[in-house]
């Protein structure tokens, strides 16, 4: 069974599910876009990667900046002011506001509940629609509201930010501009606005769906690893907000050691000196002609396993939220989450100092080396960055997507997204809306996990299109 | 925060350009002058921003798009059906009359399976092969963002999926909206026109003069400060920052009166360099982004 392509996720992706007595005996996750960043970065001004990375992905542009702020400023040992950086985590805030409501209301609500569809783009092939009219044309109603809070949550980031998608706001040392009393003010009443949606409408919508679609606390559960690079976390003074680095393995929460972070390639069509390597040591090369190779996706690990990553990781690592592991797990946590960002960005605002200066005149140092780590909507994000001659000279990726929809190692343990399909029940097959329902509520975006891969595995066996 | 050049007539008319252009197109179809025609939305080899730009417009607004002005086809960010059922809904508009609105580049890699955009009837479909199919076919095809018009990011060098415009598939016109990504002002109102008086007048690089005939430089608020020498040295500073490598002075568009989202700000308004994001040849020819050496 092959869902392709899987609609309301950033990016092309394709599902390919073997099905037996209705059950998942095993999936795969593929992604379809291949552009190469991590190659095109070679030889360009480090400053530059602040930009430039930002166009990895439109709906999450922000999360890249400022890991490659991080990165660099860590390659240039420059410390951010605490004011620079609460500027810029609420900017980064706004971006899961942003995010978090249009995956809710218009990637996974669709899955959900009926759409008009005298309109083409909500035609549906199924008919597993449970909500009675009334609530169903309720969330539909907020299906269409939810579009202006996503649209002033990008207003509040373009108000720090200078533009979303693509801001100018982020940048080493903090942010480019100072904060003006008149901005923080409007900032302000745009957020409380916002907060009041998520409170009074998508929180209870969310659980409306839950409550009749029970079944979606029994699937998608995965491994149960989780794992955070920490995010709105050990401020100076305000200490830590949200969560700290740390991850979860059988019920035990441990500090990250970010020096455990590995990727391999077994069964990804690449070489590279070794097979598993850190970060900071290889950019891989293509190689199509391998035998145990079935994707162009890799497989990052933490300690040689892999880990679920995004909101239901941080809610459950931070305590904030405890229910359980599943499809709707997930999508409950991702809702409440949007809401603890709306606590931690008042707090933050509450402490801006207005019109402090934080911009320097930066000198690219001949070489260095320095890692981004910070969790963003989807998940961890690490950028790396390696620096000779004044420019870069290696630049590596892992995004949260690449976590959740790796591929296999040596031991041939699926990656997160496979492992939560394996074992579900499809109740037709021929119409598999479990499959879509279960990956979405991972918020994949594809558009970053491939950014330096491709659907290696088509290219020996399909038909070349004239 | 936005308050530049509001009293000047020229500008505060051209701000309402597109949310005329949407109610004259809504008005004309609700009264049965013009048809209600078919937009497909096709996500190349991209970020899918412009999409989500685009549902950052406020007046006009997405809804009012889907709703009132076409028959919104398909698009993969945000149609409720997935896999064949949705690819069956792209193909069966083949022989229909729409217009087509695309973002990204084309990869062209290995006959372009660097990008498949879905699979139907057990074939993987390229973006290399969808844009030849359904760009021949359209009666209008409007490039959406910097990488459907000339390949922006998706070409940077060495380009490793050989990615390029629609334009150089295509051998028809394409009205091109580049920016990265597209304000959803020039989407809805070059759109709009379209539908009410066909291709609006285009400029050499196939631009509609409405949005592209001004110089960020000639309209730029820190105007002033460029003809008196005053120049930042670093970001953070209100002055100009053609030392620190602003792209103004060559990128042709107009954000420095429309501005983003819901016209609060702008990248000059925010004391970073505009980085050229609208102009042919984004990013190679723009960069370095930000600079500190200039003398």
């Amino acid at each position: 069974m092959i869902i392709n392509p899987v609609t309301r996720i950033s990016g092309f992706m394709e599902i390919d599910a073997d099905i037996e007595d209705n059950v998942v005996a095993d999936a795969r996750t593929e992604g379809l876009l291949f552009r190469g960043f991590e190659n095109m970065l070679e030889g360009r001004s480090p400053f530059d990667a602040v930009y430039f990375t930002q166009r990895i992905c439109g709906i999450c542009s922000s999360a890249h900046a400022l890991a490659s702020t991080m990165a660099l400023e860590n390659a240039m040992s420059i410390a951010p002011s605490q004011q620079g950086r609460y500027l810029r985590d609420l900017i980064h805030g706004c971006e899961f506001l942003q995010n978090h409501i249009r995956h809710f209301y218009q990637y996974t609500a669709p899955d959900f509940i009926r759409l008009p569809e005298s309109n083409a783009l909500f035609a549906t092939d199924h008919n597993d629609f449970r909500l009675p009219k009334e609530k169903n044309d309720r969330i539909v109603q907020h299906y269409f509201d939810s579009l202006a809070y996503s649209r002033s949550a990008h207003e509040m980031l373009a108000i720090l930010g200078g533009k979303a998608p693509h801001n100018h706001g982020i940048f080493v040392g903090g942010v480019t501009a100072p904060a003006t009393p008149e901005k923080i003010t409007r900032f302000r009443a745009l957020l409380l606005e916002i907060r009041t949606f998520i409170c009074s409408k998508m929180i209870p919508d969310a659980y409306t769906i839950a409550d009749y679609y029970k079944e979606y606390f029994a699937n998608g559960r995965g491994y149960g690893n989780f794992l955070t690079f920490g995010c709105f976390n050990a401020y100076h003074k305000l200490g830590t907000l949200y969560v700290d680095p740390v991850t979860n393995r059988d019920g035990k929460i441990t500090p990250l050691n970010p020096g455990e972070i590995t990727e391999t390639i077994y069964t990804s069509w690449y070489t590279a000196e070794t097979e598993t390597y850190t970060p900071y040591e290889t950019i891989t090369q293509p190689e199509l002609e391998k035998d145990d190779g079935y994707s162009w996706v890799k497989a990052p690990r933490y300690r040689g396993l892999p880990y679920e990553v995004g909101p239901l990781a941080r809610m459950w690592l931070s305590g904030a939220y405890r229910h359980g592991i599943s499809t709707m797990d997930r999508t409950i946590a991702r809702v409440l989450e949007a809401k603890k960002i709306t606590d931690v960005m008042l707090t933050l605002l509450n402490n801006l100092i207005p019109c402090v200066s934080m911009q320097k005149k930066y000198q690219i140092p001949e070489s260095g080396r320095g890692a981004g780590l910070v969790d963003t909507t989807r998940g961890a994000l690490g950028h790396w960055v390696k620096i000779e001659n004044k420019v870069i000279s290696l630049y590596q990726i892992i995004t949260p997507s690449g976590w959740n929809l790796s591929t296999r190692s040596r031991d041939l343990l699926p990656g997160p997204g496979e492992k939560a399909m394996i074992g579900a029940t499809v109740i037709n097959p021929d119409v598999p809306v479990e499959l879509g329902r279960i990956i979405r509520s991972f918020d994949p975006c594809v558009s970053c996990a491939t950014h330096v891969y491709s659907k290696g595995n088509l290219i020996r066996t399909m038909q070349v299109v004239p | 925060m936005n308050t530049t050049s509001g009293s000047c007539p020229n500008f505060s008319m051209r701000l309402e350009t597109a949310s005329m252009l949407f109610h004259k197109a809504v008005d004309a179809v609700q009264q049965g002058q013009i048809p209600k025609r078919n937009l497909i939305w096709l996500e190349l080899t991209g970020c899918a921003g412009n999409i989500i730009s685009l549902l950052n417009g406020e007046d006009p607004d997405f809804k009012g798009l889907i709703s009132q002005m076409v028959h919104y086809l398909y698009d993969n960010s945000l149609m409720a059906a997935e896999g064949e059922f949705a690819m069956d809904q792209l193909f069966d508009a083949l022989d229909s009359d729409y217009i087509l609105a695309v973002e990204g580049a084309v990869s062209t890699k290995d006959e372009g399976l660097y990008t498949i955009i879905g699979r139907w009837k057990g074939r993987p479909i390229t973006a290399y092969e969808v844009i030849q199919t359904f760009g021949e076919r359209a009666a209008h095809v409007i490039a959406v963002g910097t990488c459907a018009s000339d390949g922006g990011i998706s070409a940077a060098r060495p380009n490793p999926a050989q990615c390029v415009g629609i334009q150089n598939l295509l051998n028809r016109k394409v009205i091109k909206l580049p920016g990265c990504p597209c304000h959803p002002d020039w989407f809805m109102g070059t759109l709009a026109y379209t539908l009410l008086f066909g291709e609006p007048e285009l400029d050499a690089r196939q631009r509609p003069l409405m949005f592209y005939s001004t110089l960020i430089h000639d309209l730029c608020p820190r105007r002033p400060c460029f003809d008196r020498g005053v120049f930042a040295t670093q970001l953070g500073e209100d002055t100009c920052m053609f030392k620190l490598g602003c792209r103004g002075p060559v990128t042709r568009v107009d954000c420095p009166i429309r501005k983003w989202n819901d016209r609060v700000n702008w990248p000059i308004g925010d004391d970073g360099p505009c980085i050229g994001c609208a102009m042919f040849g984004f990013p190679d020819k723009m960069e370095p982004f930000v600079r500190f050496d200039t003398t």
